[in-house]
């Protein structure tokens, strides 16, 4: 009954597909769920936002059946039923797209648009040539630039997504739930993403969106859920809200994103200068300095150069050609331990897999970095120094966690970015280079983490913030370099920067 | 708002339960190898005991498990080391007896000139064995960490090379000879303890030290747990595995010293079904064989623990092949164990972690 739904054009009264009521879920003695109330209309795109640990993710994995809830009902087309196995959740249309997209990297994209509605429908053998014909049929339909026999694990993070969105549509989904969708998208590809949702709206698919961008959110979205410690604290059309009043429901607070910068003197002496730095195939000829205490961004598109010019500073993909020189003095970064020994330090934009030791502690994440400089004269480790440099960055990072022995793996987003800030801090570095500080860390985090940023380029470092979020470009940088195709385009300074002229000077 | 601070309040109290519970998970699993290592020794000891005090709790046979442990603990400890990096050095048990081969002939050697001057020549003749042992695992660590071999290539291969080379050597049959002072030093006890079990005990705690103690052992787990993150922190990851493969050598060339203790004979094909053993015993102890957590404590228990269930079974008179179905078993039930309770608390984790959706 259900796979053969067509969808019409009357949507505007339409009966919710999917919604919730009173869903409530306990995990031990911690209330993940209070009284959660949803509904999703066909043709409509909802926006649930919340900070990490709001409950935003287990509201999904309880409509999408991977959890059960302890009270409360599901009701799917007019009908009611206490609890979602996964399932019938698919049979019933409803498709989640995780952040990772759950792709086979080693298939192509056909096959993994095919793959698993042919799983379900419990196709025993495979068709090449009728899978490539079933994918090509929703790529066109859906008007998409896809390459079908790519292979996935080549494809550009957008096209991931694009993959996943078609073999969600080809399992007819009506219900499509989308995790943080945007974090990894540049403006062009986010603009190119929203086409493709007013597309699936056309169709009736009720969409919901799980965002931090704010400025996305309402940008694209008809109707606002906002959810904190377990609960719905307000939802509504999308009209009755504005970036200040969503951030307050959030977070109870009122932050300022205003631009915030910390006293630059005149006369601080360069801590960074960059000369000729050519890497072919990635950058030509980049040039620029960085004084102390100074916050310069870097940002463009994504494979504009931007991660590699950073890459190249802390020596994982050395450039060719070109100077750099800390603090006046010419140093040659050949290896990551030339740049570390240098004193620049990097937060990778991958943290779970570049910054972070996951099943190791906070405290042994915190002194990674650092281990050989806290060594007392007979060569063993200094524990009371240790425990000392822990303790100081803990706190003065704020980093909520029980104690500095927990997992890094239990921490959300926001606190897991301080722990890797905290293991650079730990090494005192010159120079912090952070590619995409924010992403993944929720609104208040946010704030706390640049606020961080500032007071540490206060104590005379030079940082360099690497991003595509322009208003956190704008937030905190004194000056903005934008790098187009591997060279630098444009600088902007001072009042010049904003996010309307950052966004002009990367579109050229 | 009156909602607003309640909802604050549970926040804070959801959060302070959720502290307890995490705090609560990471203990038992820091302390899972040991504590169930102490378990599983106590049981079977006490199973021995009943089944047959007389021949078990006889001081012939205590003497023979404090004796017997030590060869194989070292090597365990040694293996400890290479999956704490997230490795596994298959080569260990092929060192030992080069090492024990190069100490019978060198003591030969000298022996056929001076027999005065080879039994003076004792110690640097142990320290020419131990050596031997760094000298190879400085090649599988060059191999490991310098040209990116797979460890169990890598070291399958030096197994190899190493084993054969020592056939070679020894035309296939077995040395005889060693320093006197080797046969007495395995034959010595301090109050009733034997000298060699001391040995094991000393680099037992040598170890523990170095891997919770210096950058290095600290460098070797962060290298284990992740190796790109550890590339990302600066950790020099070749030098890193070169220390841990070459300290892992150099404790299977001390192996091959106590080979000769116990009995002054050196062959190639001695202690082969050690290299899985020791396997065996490092799992047990609570090394993760993904690398990154590892306790030399929990190795220790789970040498002696095979040692009592090895005598155990002797005194009942149960044969060898028993004896090795025995550690099998252990192995299996030890890990369904953790396959039990791992997933119930890796829920529980989950379920904190579900809090933060989006990484």
């Amino acid at each position: 009954m259900t796979t053969n739904v067509e969808f019409g054009a009357s949507v505007d009264a339409a009966p919710p597909v999917l919604s919730v009521h009173g869903l409530a879920k306990r995990f031990g003695g911690v209330v993940a769920l209070r009284d959660v109330s949803l509904e999703l209309r066909p043709g409509e795109v909802h926006c649930l936002a919340g900070e990490n640990g709001s409950g935003k993710s287990t509201l999904i994995k309880i409509i999408s059946g991977a959890e059960f809830p302890d009270g409360g009902q599901i009701v799917v087309d007019g009908e009611s039923r206490e609890r979602m196995d996964t399932t019938s959740a698919i049979e019933t249309g409803i498709q989640v797209i995780y952040q990772d997209f759950s792709l086979f990297p080693n298939l192509t994209v056909a096959e993994n648009i095919v793959l698993t509605s042919a799983v379900a429908q419990r196709h025993k053998f495979h068709n090449a040539r009728r899978a490539r014909a079933q994918a090509k049929e929703i790529v066109e339909e859906l008007q998409l630039d896809l390459d079908l026999d790519a292979d996935v694990g080549n494809l550009s993070v957008a096209n991931r997504q694009l993959t996943a969105i078609c073999r969600a549509m080809i399992s007819r989904a009506r219900v499509i739930i989308m995790d943080e969708p945007t974090t990894a998208l540049t403006h062009a590809e986010v603009t190119n993403l929203f086409v493709l949702v007013d597309k699936l709206r056309d169709r009736g698919v009720a969409l919901l969106f799980v965002s931090h961008k704010l400025n996305e959110v309402l940008r694209i979205s008809q109707r606002v859920t906002i959810m904190r410690s377990g609960a719905v604290v307000t939802a509504g059309p999308v009209e009755d809200f504005d970036i200040k009043s969503i951030t307050k429901f959030m977070t109870g607070l009122d932050i300022d994103d205003v631009r915030t910068l910390p006293e630059l003197s005149p006369e601080a002496e360069v801590r960074l200068e960059v000369v000729g730095l050519t890497l072919p195939g990635a950058f030509w000829d980049v040039n620029f300095q960085v004084r102390k205490g100074e916050i310069l961004g870097i940002t463009g598109l994504l494979g504009s150069g931007r991660t590699e010019i950073a890459e190249s500073l802390f020596g994982i993909v050395p450039a060719e050609r070109g100077t750099v020189r800390v603090d006046g003095e010419s140093v040659a970064i050949g290896s990551i331990r030339d740049a570390v020994s240098a004193g620049i330090g990097y937060v990778p934009e991958d943290r779970l897999t570049q910054g972070l030791f996951l099943e190791k502690s906070i405290a042994d994440n915190i002194v990674a970095s650092s281990l050989s400089e806290h060594r007392t004269k007979w060569r063993v480790l200094d524990r009371r120094r240790i425990r000392a440099t822990i303790d100081e960055l803990f706190q003065k990072l704020h980093i909520q966690a029980p104690n500095a022995k927990a997992a890094v793996r239990t921490l959300s987003g926001g606190n897991a970015q301080r722990v890797v800030l905290a293991k650079w801090l730990a090494t005192n570095p010159k120079i912090l280079i952070l590619n995409g500080p924010t992403v993944g860390v929720d609104v208040g985090s946010k704030a706390q983490i640049l606020d961080l940023l500032r007071e540490q380029a206060r104590r005379g470092m030079a940082v360099i913030v690497i991003s595509d979020d322009e208003p956190e470009l704008v937030a905190c940088c004194h000056r903005v370099l934008v790098v187009t195709k591997g060279r630098v385009s444009g600088e902007l300074a001072g009042d010049d920067v904003s996010v309307e002229t950052i966004q002009q000077s990367m579109a050229v | 708002m009156p909602k607003n601070d309640l909802s604050t309040g549970l926040r804070d109290t959801n959060g302070r339960v959720d502290s307890l519970v995490r705090g609560m998970v990471e203990r038992a699993r820091d302390n899972r190898g040991v504590g169930r290592m102490v378990l599983v020794f106590v049981a079977s000891f006490t199973l021995f005991a009943a089944l047959n005090p007389r021949v078990f709790l006889g001081p012939i046979n205590l003497q023979n498990i404090m004796v017997s442990a030590p060869e194989v603990g070292v090597i365990a400890v040694a293996m400890t080391l290479a999956m704490l990096t997230g490795g596994i050095d298959l080569s260990l048990v092929s060192i030992a007896n080069l090492s024990a081969i190069t100490m019978s002939t060198m003591y030969t050697a000298l022996g056929a000139s001076s027999p005065g001057l080879a039994e003076s020549m004792a110690v640097p003749i142990l320290l020419a064995g131990i050596m031997v042992g760094v000298l190879c695992g400085l090649l599988n660590g060059v191999l490991i960490g310098v040209v990116g071999i797979t460890p169990i290539l890598a070291t399958l291969g030096t197994m190899q090379i190493l084993n054969g080379l020592a056939i070679v050597w020894t035309g296939g049959s077995t040395l005889y000879g060693a320093p006197s002072g080797f046969v007495t030093f395995g034959k010595t006890a301090v109050a009733t303890i034997p000298m060699l079990f001391i040995v094991f005990l000393a680099v037992a705690i040598s170890i523990a030290i170095m891997i919770n103690r210096t950058a290095l052992g600290r460098k070797m787990e962060l290298q284990g747990a992740n190796p790109v993150a550890a590339l990302f922190s600066g950790i020099r990851s070749a030098k890193v595995l070169l220390g841990s493969y070459a300290i892992g050598g150099g404790l299977a060339g001390l192996a091959g010293f106590l080979f000769l203790a116990r009995n002054p004979t050196a062959s190639a094909d001695y202690g082969t079904s050690y290299v899985l053993l020791v396997i065996v015993i490092a799992v047990l102890g609570g090394a993760n064989p993904n690398g990154g957590f590892a306790s030399v404590a929990g190795v220790v228990l789970a040498t002696l623990t095979l040692q009592v269930v090895s005598s155990g079974f002797t005194a009942l008179r149960l044969s060898t092949y028993q004896y090795a179905i025995a550690q099998g078993v252990i192995l299996i039930t030890v890990m369904i164990v953790d396959a039990i309770t791992w997933p119930k608390l890796r829920r529980g984790k989950k379920r904190i972690a579900s809090g933060a959706p989006t990484k």
